[in-house]
């Protein structure tokens, strides 16, 4: 239940221990101000802010936390910095990790933040938190990213779910990060590959049957509308209708051509990215692309120099198809953890969990490709330019997809409820 | 003898009190009606009545024959005839366990002693106060009863990683029983609602924090450890230390007696047979001796306002937990008159679900007409859709393929080993079709169903799920094997046995032309009676 209030704007730890402690006091009466405030915005009506319908987000979710230092910020021949090597990259004088050699020649073509600096340093907390910007504590669970998305901006003309969420394990109809929105915004999880249940037609029905079957469904539904109101049968009709997008898009979950599985690599990040790839051609408007295992407080260097060459082979794919066919115009792309990873190596070769010095990597729609932005001190220890809290990333992210952040809120049972962190803005260095 | 008559039109336009006291469902209509100077649906048609009555009263729509003798019966009584028949049917139990499971649990689970309570209870029409004292102070020495405690002992289990919800549980006991969500002034008096203090939750909150699951029992239990110190909380807004004893919203707080260390038990912990003290001051007996009583307003208030949930399909008051001042009822005077008629006629549902069953506006149409076109829901001049339950898209499911013949009847309640075995190994049980019909149609855990959210989750399970599809083809007794044998009038026997209608002129020569001049009859027929199943008229309660 508890949640710091106090703005972060430069981010130092010990601050973090003082709005802790502080709770009840400082914190609180900052939460009581802002929602004061809130009463002289008006809700715009977002749809008509969304002038490009097409927008869409890959939302690349490396659970555990990456290592900053083996990843976006290496610190090679220092006291913490391990003993991997930096490497150029296509931006002069930006270097990074020697375990992301394709990466970094697609550095010109993303937007990198090394100043980030968040809260909770545990997974239980951590992930729920980022993913969902860390609001003010308002007594509500807010939505995480992909559904928010989904409720700002809904689904695309493809009449696909607007929530998708590529990961390995179970898949299924997941409810748990719509928060208040309600279910319906939950996430559409595809698990291991397989297709959500009861997705393919059974033998017993061919398509033409099919079409059959539904045309008398919708002779009875005609009939009972003629005197009935709209509003229970629209939404009924849109569920099916989406169902049959579904259907219709059963070759998503086709075994994908050899030649694609050697560019994204045969591991199931690359497998699963190459999913959330065809996902977002088929119009999907935000795809969540889940890799876990990353949590490594034993064996960090050996852990790293196995996970990172999968994630930069499929990160690089992905980026570099999104960009050949002209779609980083229009999705928003984002690869991020819950938080980095110490700097101090611990007794196990490990490296822990560190929220206060962290790194997050961008490209696509409304961001500024080639900005490397945020820097921390020589051994990665703290952030020395401006720290960023998720809640500016949120902003950022939001205003890239054409959503004004500190203008729109979610109305919730008469409650207004700001979409981002009301202490925070947007980062206009991201931003193009 | 010619002024009679006129003496009763005369009567029917003033408002003098008839001699002989009004019955509810009489009040009901006037209440209604004087709210709004709109014009008002008519009355609905008997098939339109008879589909929606089964549902409500006993959970899923009727069987051919029960349709054609209610649409054949003539006599002017025979909807409240066809109302106390139903009520005495043995299916109403389990309706109403039903509805007040999805309401109560919120489908946290299910539990066979909890089932046992609710449908002995609804079985005897025990009294609603009765049930919540039940729920609230579980008696665990009546075997028949004692599942009640699982309203408290799930809502103490963890799921997930979140620490024990103590405060959930003091929210949905406001929720339930009172109306009212407190969740909001759970640190500080709620910011919205001026009714809502931070102390009311507190108050509650301070009846269940030192309750317990019981680990000594094979059966739903709660303990209670010694309650020695009023309950010390703060604000977050406000500065100072704040405290409270066990308290209800509106009553004096409880005070906690002193007892000399180690003489808090009235029965000391047994070491060996686990069973934990019982300590001599258990918040709970209060809170069970003064939520559900007859001077407990909002007790009285919340119970009508479900009840009239249950059949209207809204609350008076809604959401049904947000009643205060800026929320208020939608009709004052008729919740209030309900609330305590309710109480007076000693918390009786069987007789509160009567009287709204017999009111016009219960049986209004639910057809939109020019002068209704513009009717709020709250407003009561029409009818409004309901979406139908998980439970009663099962049932009536069952009922209009006529798979429910082919399944042998359920003789016992839930959890009964013996019928079960038996079931699966006829190949189905109705536990079975119950898991599959909740992973399509019901909500996930702790989100109320009392909004129509349909999902493309149970458009899929309707559209391939192999549980529905394979109701479909002929076998001996069911329907589509009674339309093989017909080689006419298909139309007729889809609507009244899917429906509960008879089909329009269009409707007949639609499904007759499609079937009749199909290749391949058989599979049209499968079709046909899966359009119907799919379709809007049947998922919704009109």
């Amino acid at each position: 239940m508890s949640s710091h209030q106090a703005p972060n704007p430069l981010c130092k730890p010990v601050e973090h221990t003082l709005s802790r402690r502080h709770l009840l006091g400082a914190g609180a009466a900052a939460s009581a101000i802002g929602l004061g405030g809130l009463g002289g915005l008006v809700q715009p009506l977002v749809a008509e802010q969304m002038q490009q319908k097409e927008k869409q987000v890959l939302f690349i979710w490396i659970d555990g936390g990456m290592s900053q230092l083996e990843s976006w910020d290496p610190k090679p021949n220092t006291h913490f910095g391990g003993p991997f090597r930096s490497i150029a990259t296509s931006i002069p004088g930006v270097h990074i990790s020697e375990l992301m050699p394709k990466t970094s020649r697609i550095m010109h073509k993303l937007a990198l933040d090394r100043g980030v600096c968040t809260f909770d340093n545990s997974h239980s907390a951590g992930v729920p938190r980022i993913n969902r910007g860390d609001p003010k504590d308002r007594g509500v669970i807010y939505p995480y990213f992909g559904s928010a998305v989904a409720n700002l901006m809904g689904p695309s003309d493809s009449g696909l779910p607007p929530y998708v969420w590529v990961k390995p394990g179970s898949g299924g109809f997941k409810y748990q990060d719509a928060g208040f929105l309600g279910p319906k915004y939950g996430a559409l999880a595809i698990g291991e590959g397989e297709p959500p249940p009861n997705i393919l037609l059974p033998e017993s029905v061919d398509t033409q049957q099919n079409d059959d079957r539904n045309s008398l469904r919708k002779f009875a539904n005609q009939q009972y509308s003629k005197t009935r109101p709209a509003t229970f049968s629209e939404a009924q009709n849109f569920v099916f209708d989406t169902a049959h997008a579904l259907m219709k898009r059963r070759s998503l979950f086709n075994e994908p051509a050899p030649k694609d599985i050697a560019r994204y690599g045969d591991t199931p990040l690359g497998r699963d990215m190459l999913i959330g790839r065809k996902m977002l051609e088929a119009g999907v408007r935000f795809v969540k692309v889940n890799s876990y295992g990353w949590d490594t407080h034993g064996d960090n260097f050996n852990a790293h120099a196995s996970l990172m060459p999968r994630f930069d082979q499929a990160f690089t794919a992905v980026v570099e198809d999104l960009d050949e066919r002209g779609m980083l115009e229009h999705v928003l792309v984002i690869a991020m953890s819950e938080f980095g990873r110490t700097p101090r190596i611990n007794g196990h070769i490990g490296r822990d969990h560190w929220p206060e010095a962290w790194s997050i990597a961008m490209t696509g729609t409304g961001i500024k490709q080639g900005a490397i932005i945020g820097e921390t001190n020589t051994e990665g220890t703290w952030v020395t330019s401006e720290a960023h809290d998720i809640g500016h990333f949120f902003h950022t992210w939001f205003n890239a997809l054409g959503i004004d952040s500190e203008h729109t809120e979610y109305i919730n049972e008469g409650q207004p409820l700001p979409i981002a962190n009301d202490d925070c803005s947007p980062i206009q260095e991201l931003l193009a | 003898m010619k002024i009679y008559p006129l003496l009763a039109v005369l009567c029917c336009f003033c408002s003098i009190q008839p001699l002989v006291a009004q019955q509810l469902h009489e009040l009901i209509d006037q209440h209604i009606e004087q709210a709004s100077p709109e014009p008002f649906a008519a009355e609905s048609t008997d098939s339109e009545f008879l589909r929606r009555i089964y549902l409500d009263l006993i959970g899923q729509i009727p069987n051919t024959s029960e349709t054609l003798e209610f649409l054949s019966d003539t006599a002017t009584d025979r909807r409240s005839r066809l109302i106390d028949k139903l009520l005495e049917d043995s299916r109403y139990s389990r309706r109403m366990s039903e509805f007040f499971n999805v309401m109560l649990m919120e489908r946290r689970g299910i539990d066979p002693d909890w089932q046992l309570f609710l449908t002995s209870s609804f079985n005897k029409n025990m009294a609603w106060d009765k049930m919540v004292q039940h729920m609230v102070s579980p008696d665990t020495s009546n075997e028949t009863t004692r599942g009640s405690a699982y309203f408290l002992t799930k809502r103490l289990e963890k799921y997930g990683q979140n620490p024990t919800d103590f405060p959930g549980l003091a929210r949905d006991i406001g929720r339930m029983f009172l109306g009212m969500d407190l969740a909001c002034a759970q640190c500080h008096d709620h910011l919205f609602i001026d009714d809502y203090k931070q102390a009311d939750f507190q108050g509650l909150f301070a009846f269940i924090n030192n309750s317990f699951i019981r680990s000594d029992t094979d059966y739903p239990a709660i303990g209670m450890k010694p309650v020695k110190v009023r309950l010390e909380f703060n604000s977050v807004f406000e500065e100072g230390n704040f405290s409270t004893g066990p308290k209800l919203p509106g009553l004096s707080e409880i005070p906690i007696p002193e007892f000399i260390g180690g003489e808090e038990f009235a029965v000391e912990p047994n070491k060996e047979t686990k069973a934990p003290g019982i300590p001599k001051f258990n918040p709970l007996d209060f809170l069970a001796k003064q939520l559900p009583t007859a001077t407990n307003e909002s007790f009285n208030l919340n119970a009508a306002n479900r009840i009239w949930y249950l059949m209207m399909g809204r609350g008076i008051v809604h959401p049904m937990d947000l009643h205060h001042s800026d929320n208020p009822p939608s009709h004052p005077q008729l919740l209030s008159l309900m609330g305590q008629q309710l109480a007076d006629n000693n918390y009786d549902i069987k007789w509160c679900i009567r009287q709204i069953a017999l009111s016009r506006t219960y049986q209004r149409t639910g057809t939109i007409t020019p002068s209704v076109a513009n009717a709020k829901r709250h407003e009561y001049r029409v009818f409004s859709e309901k979406p139908l339950s998980a439970e009663q898209l099962m049932w009536s499911m069952l009922t209009a393929t006529g798979q429910l013949n082919l399944i042998p009847p359920q003789t016992t309640t839930v959890g009964s080993d013996s019928t079960e075995t038996q079931q699966e190994q006829l190949g189905e049980s109705i536990d079975g079709i119950r898991t599959d019909f909740l992973d399509a149609y019901a909500n996930p855990p702790r989100e109320p169903e009392t909004e129509f959210a349909p999902s493309v989750r149970g458009a899929l399970f309707v559209l391939n799920g192999p549980r529905v599809l394979s109701w479909l083809p002929a076998k001996p007794g069911n329907l589509a094997d009674l339309l093989n044998k017909q080689d006419r009038e298909y139309a007729d026997t889809l609507y009244l046995a899917i429906l509960s209608r008879k089909p329009t002129l269009e409707e007949t020569n639609y499904f007759n032309q499609y079937i009749g001049s199909h290749s391949d009859k058989t599979k049209a027929i499968e079709q046909a009676i899966w359009a119907l199943l799919a379709s809007n008229e049947f998922a919704i309660n009109h």
